[in-house]
């Protein structure tokens, strides 16, 4: 090769790979979604008054707060300001840059969800040991599993977006993509994180379904699911295997049972019901619930939805419902018009995880299905849950900026 | 190869894209969008209604129910204990009321946790080490024993009952002790507060303010005023029949309160004030209702009553009844308590004869047993019993017959000792007959078959048109608990020897309280007034909220027949079988009964039946202020004294008169032959000469002295000065003689006539003051109050009752 040969080749490599940037670059500098990012950021305003409405009281009584009744919504706050940077300088690259994090997201996912769960390293609340520190930082910590989220759905959506019509195969399509979210999903459902192993395992499965696997495999999935969730809560096979039969018999009937039983187990779900219940259509105003005065437990938390239904009513919390819908919808919309199939599967994902989430944790609240313990995308209380949430909001914005301009006519 | 997928796909190649199309990109990417948007109706919308319907249906359908739950556990509602009215008795002097006490309770759930936190600190001192001057902290169990052992001390209850409660661990309240005194609870207080032995206070034991029913003349008026249950509401008498008006209304604090239990934010209280019971003013005097009571009790123990006895007072022109006593009776502070001596004999008897069961304290008998005695000494005879009153009733006859004008005071009647009516034979008190006699005499004597004629005269239905004028046939609604109401014959039923036997009060059952309110009628001018005890309500600033309307129910006879009835009555006690029911000093008017108890008859044991005798009186017989009805019931026919209403009754109905007249502020008139009782107040001489004592002493009304020794001047006087003795007493004074030091003895005067009795006493050293009937033939001194033989002061005062005692019944 001569010197001008390889001078050539160079700025060759050089303009092609200038000329990539700029490609790039000028993809990304579509509009934003509007609808999406609107609604966003509305869920996450309404989702921080929230947040203080439900936390001033415990965060006052509270020594772990320093009877600052501001204390968790100052946390939040910081931490959504946070989340919306995040959000914002994600949304401004170009999603396609990530395909090349895909396998190195997924093996750092799988790495902290295992050091989660060696013993001394993790780090234990109420009996699950779900936390990991920040070196360096004082009480800074993070859950692997909302890592592993995000690691799941860029891999995923890398990886199904490759594979196309193999999909449908089972050795290409269906078994490395399950096989891989059974060990995800396993790995926090040892923590113990139940509700954390369900959305992974449930928006996974959402992305190989849509990515193309064979229809057998949705009609055998949603299958199983019928059937095993019908034996778990409509049969007594639940109460032989003990563990979490009590939390179904506490489905079927709260307010059943002695004492004794409802004080142990069905405490929260009594609560919650009442909370939710005692709103009534219009609810008791804005900052006036009383339930949250003790009575309510994870108040700013899993059950901060029931507080909006008792402050605001059915009315208000409807509204909000419809916005979160309006989300989902539009995140879905997104996806459909993405300008790839890797920026559709991310879109879905994300999507999928918040519907997912906010559907499980408004089903919990209402006693619709049993109590999981699953918080509310963009209300519960949650440094990192709401910073990931918002960066995975900045994908979905960041696929919406390439979508190709609707054809005129 | 995904490169150049992905860099196929990028826009600025667009339209080669378009030239070489790849099948296999299009239609992966026609199924994601296919697929997503079935994801996006099962995720945007599917799922949102499954949300809306349930959420509908918890805040819509189930709102009721859990806006209920919801209150339930976030409403604190702290009752505010309004202060229980107080019964007065007309005077202003207080029957009954109420003073806070504090109720003593533990909160077990509370000592079990502060005992393990002592544990825990206990625990973590041994790791960390004492510092100096530090000590251990106690652990749980001693905490726990020391309350035990305290409290026990100072509620005088066992350790084991405060372990046994604090065993309940599981609640939060567990009472120790009710109402305890304020001594008790201060000491509990001091107790709580103390930081000596945890360093802290004592946590879980608490007081609780309640407040406690106090009686201060415990027995007085029991069976009007009546008592609590254990929950502080009336059981009896007033204080159950004006629970509502003097309990108020407990007011209630409604506050906010979190899920720890402590109130939140302002806003959410709401209150009800308590609103205080109202006072009871009633007619009730209880200087009055004393001597009742004595009278009651001093009569029962002297003719052994077995049934106990009954009295009313009442003010003839209002129906206000000044007392109203029951024998046997009850202490109203331990009303379950047996009270009377004969009754707890009984008791006693039955424990003796039914042996309790190994481990029992007493047997099941016992139990029953005093469950009668207690019904039975709570029962207000007066109210709620009846009786066959006997010849009390003559006097209702008399005044119909009068009223009707079909007898005057001429009419005269012809007594064989018994007269016969549709066959029976009905007999006369006297069984020799008591011969020709006006209407004056045949009342005195109270005479049957006078009292048949008159009542035959009368005819049924006038008889029974008056029985309910007098309202006899329905009671009388006097605002006391539980009257009872008398049995009269139906009126087609009523037969010609019903009306004989009615006429003289036998055949038909009245209460007490019926027939005084009836008797009253007759007396003062014809007005039937509704007798009640509840003068006035007052609320606790003493305004009257409401007042008694003494308007009469009716006239039933006239003034002027009611004149003339006072008139013959008054004959009854100046000259008649009344004669026992005299006060000196004063004009009494009453009528005596004896009447046979149906169905008591046993040819064995009981050949003459029992009886009840009563009297009834009034004072000053032309304007009567004080009416009386007593009755005794069942009194033993072996004390010697011949069982009769004029007997047995009236002589305790004057010395109740003889109290009550004077305390009412009526003064007595003496006259002629009973001057002998009237009183004055012994003036002071000593210092005096003997002439100028003599007068000083006529003066106030002292005609008889005797003077012992020979000095200048009196030295010494018996009664000394200030004294109060009848003004026929003797005075003695001492001119330079030396006072006897020796006690007298009193000498036995019963059976001796007033002059002898006085002679007798004189001699001894005392002085008598003679009570009761003044008037008359055969009246002898049947009772003093000093028994024979007793060692007493020279110069006591001696009372001897007088009376007569016939064989005779009225």
């Amino acid at each position: 090769m001569t010197k001008a040969e390889y001078k050539q080749r160079k700025r060759l490599r050089e303009r092609e790979e200038r000329r990539k940037r700029q490609e790039a670059w000028e993809a990304a500098r579509g509009p934003l979604d509007l609808p999406f990012l609107l609604l966003a950021l509305l869920l996450l305003g309404i989702g921080l008054i929230m947040l203080l409405s439900a936390s001033f009281p415990s965060a006052q009584a509270s020594k772990s707060s320093n009877y600052d009744p501001l204390y968790y919504f100052k946390r939040q706050a910081m931490f959504g300001a946070l989340g919306l940077f995040a959000m914002f300088t994600v949304s401004k690259i170009n999603y396609e840059r990530f395909r090349g994090l895909a396998k190195l997201g997924i093996i750092v996912s799988i790495v902290l969800l295992v050091l989660v769960l060696i013993p001394g390293v993790g780090i234990t609340r109420n009996g699950a040991t779900r936390w990991l520190g920040i070196p360096g930082i004082q009480a800074g910590q993070f859950q692997p599993s909302e890592v592993a989220k995000l690691g799941i759905i860029v891999y995923f959506a890398e990886s199904i977006s490759q594979k196309r019509e193999k999909m449908r195969t089972f050795r290409e399509g269906f078994l490395p993509h399950i096989l891989l979210l059974g060990v995800i999903a396993g790995l926090t459902l040892k923590e113990p994180h139940l509700s954390g192993a369900i959305l992974i395992f449930g928006m996974g499965a959402a992305m190989m379904v849509v990515g193309g696997i064979h229809w057998g495999w949705i009609a055998a999935g949603v299958g199983t699911v019928g059937v095993g969730g019908y034996l778990m809560l409509f049969t007594d096979l639940m109460a032989k295997i003990d563990y979490n039969a009590a939390r179904i018999t506490v489905w079927r009937d709260p307010f059943g049972g002695d004492l004794e039983f409802r004080r142990k187990y069905a405490y929260q779900t009594i609560q919650s019901l009442i909370t939710v219940g005692s709103g009534g259509l219009l609810g008791v105003g804005l900052g006036k619930s009383r339930q949250k005065f003790m009575f309510l437990p994870e108040e700013h938390n899993d059950f901060i939805f029931a507080v909006v239904f008792e402050e605001l009513g059915l009315v208000g919390a409807t509204m909000i419902m419809i916005l979160f819908a309006l989300l989902i919808i539009r995140g879905f919309w997104i996806a459909i018009h993405a300008r790839d199939r890797f920026g559709s599967l991310m879109a879905v994902g994300v999507t999928t995880q918040i519907a997912l989430q906010a559907f499980l944790n408004i089903a919990v609240v209402t006693n619709l299905i049993p109590n999981t313990g699953i918080s509310l995308p963009f209300f519960s209380y949650g440094g990192t849950a709401l910073a990931i949430q918002l960066v995975e909001i900045g994908i979905v914005l960041s696929v919406s900026r390439q979508m190709p301009a609707p054809k005129a006519g | 190869m995904a490169v150049r997928d992905n860099r196929k796909n990028t826009p600025p190649k667009a339209a080669k894209v378009k030239k070489r199309p790849q099948d296999s990109a299009r239609l992966a990417k026609l199924t994601i969008q296919r697929r997503t948007l079935a994801l996006l109706l099962v995720f945007g919308v599917v799922t949102f209604l499954a949300l809306f319907a349930k959420a509908y249906d918890l805040t819509i359908n189930q709102f009721d129910e859990m806006k209920e739950r919801a209150s339930g556990q976030q409403m604190k509602s702290t009752t505010i204990s309004a202060s229980r009215g107080s019964i007065l008795d007309r005077n202003g002097t207080i029957l009954a009321m109420s003073a806070s006490a504090d109720t003593v309770f533990l909160d077990p759930k509370a000592i079990n946790d502060y005992a393990g936190d002592l544990d825990k600190k206990r625990a973590e001192k041994m790791v960390e080490g004492l510092k100096e001057g530090e000590s251990l902290p106690i652990s749980g169990q001693e905490y726990k024993d020391l309350l035990a052992r305290k409290l026990a001390e100072i509620l005088e209850i066992d350790e084991q009952k405060v372990n046994d409660e604090m065993a309940k661990t599981n609640y939060q309240f567990a009472v120790l002790a009710r109402r305890v005194e304020k001594e008790v609870s201060d000491q509990i207080r001091a107790f709580i507060t103390d930081k000596t032995f945890t360093g802290s206070a004592i946590q879980g034991v608490h007081l609780q303010n309640d407040s406690k029913r106090y009686y201060p003349y415990s027995s007085l008026a029991s069976h009007v005023i009546g008592f609590l249950d254990g929950d502080n509401h009336g059981a009896y008498g007033l204080e159950a029949l004006y629970e509502t008006e003097l309990e108020g209304s407990t007011g209630l604090a409604v506050t906010a309160k979190d899920g720890a239990g402590s109130e939140i934010m302002f806003q959410y209280e709401q209150y009800y004030d308590a609103e205080d019971g109202n006072d009871l003013q009633t007619t009730i005097d209880s200087t009055i209702q004393y001597y009742l009571e004595r009278g009651l009790e001093d009569m029962i123990s002297k003719y052994g009553a077995k049934n106990g006895a009954a009295g009313v007072v009442m003010d003839p022109k209002s129906g206000a009844i000044l007392a109203i006593a029951s024998n046997p009776s009850y202490d109203t502070n331990d009303p379950r308590a047996i009270y009377s001596e004969l009754l707890q004999a009984e008791l006693a008897k039955v424990d003796e004869e039914n042996p309790p069961l190994p481990g029992e304290d007493h047997s099941e008998a016992y139990w029953t047993e005093l469950g009668n005695l207690q019904n039975k000494q709570w029962r207000s005879k007066a109210v709620s019993d009846t009786y066959e009153p006997g010849s009390t009733f003559k006097i209702l006859t008399l005044s119909m017959a009068l009223e009707e004008g079909l007898i005057n005071r001429n009419t005269a009647f012809d007594c064989a000792g018994k007269v016969t009516i549709s066959g029976e034979d009905i007999g006369c008190s006297n069984h020799n007959g008591h011969g020709h006699q006006d209407l004056k005499k045949a009342v005195a004597n109270s005479c049957n078959p006078a009292f048949i004629k008159i009542g035959l005269t009368v005819g049924a239905e006038k008889f029974y048109e008056y029985l309910e004028g007098f309202s006899l046939l329905s009671k009388t609604g006097v605002d006391l608990q539980g009257e009872g109401s008398g049995y009269f014959a139906a009126p087609d039923k009523f037969t010609t020897l019903d009306l004989a036997c009615y006429a003289f009060g036998q055949n038909f059952n009245v209460t007490p309280i019926q027939l005084i309110a009836a008797q009253a009628a007759c007396i003062n001018g014809g007005y039937l007034y509704q007798p009640y005890v509840v003068e006035k309500e007052l609320d606790k600033a003493g305004n009257v909220v409401k007042q008694h309307d003494a308007t009469p129910v009716r006239q039933v006879i006239s003034e002027e027949t009611s004149a003339t009835v006072r008139e013959l009555l008054e004959y009854v006690v100046s000259d008649g079988t009344g004669r026992n029911g005299q006060v000196a000093g004063y004009r009494v008017g009453g009528k005596t009964g004896t009447a046979d108890k149906r169905g008591t008859k046993d040819p064995v044991n009981n050949p003459k039946g029992d009886i009840i005798v009563s009297f009834l009186c009034f004072a000053p017989a032309d304007d009567p202020q004080v009416i009386m009805l007593l009755t005794l019931d069942t009194p033993r026919r072996d004390t010697g004294t011949y069982p009769s209403g004029g007997n047995m009754v009236a002589p305790t109905a004057s010395a109740i008169m003889s109290d009550i007249l004077p305390y009412l502020g009526i003064a007595p008139q003496y006259s002629g032959e009973n001057q002998t009782a009237a009183e004055g107040t012994v003036p002071y001489v000593v210092g005096m000469t003997k002439e100028e004592a003599a007068a000083k002493l006529a003066e106030y009304g002292f005609t008889s002295y005797r003077a012992v020794g020979d000095g200048e001047t009196v030295t010494d006087q018996t009664p000394s000065g200030g004294a109060i003795v009848p003004l026929g007493a003797e005075i003695i004074l001492y001119m330079g003689a030396e006072k006897s030091g020796e006690p007298c003895k009193v000498p036995n005067v019963v059976g001796l006539s007033a002059a002898d009795a006085n002679r007798r006493l004189a001699d001894a050293g005392l002085i008598m003051k003679s009570t009761g009937a003044s008037g008359g033939s055969g009246i002898k001194a049947i009772s003093q109050s000093l028994e024979p033989e007793t060692e007493v002061p020279a110069g006591t005062v001696v009372t001897v009752q007088m009376g007569q005692t016939s064989s005779t019944a009225d």
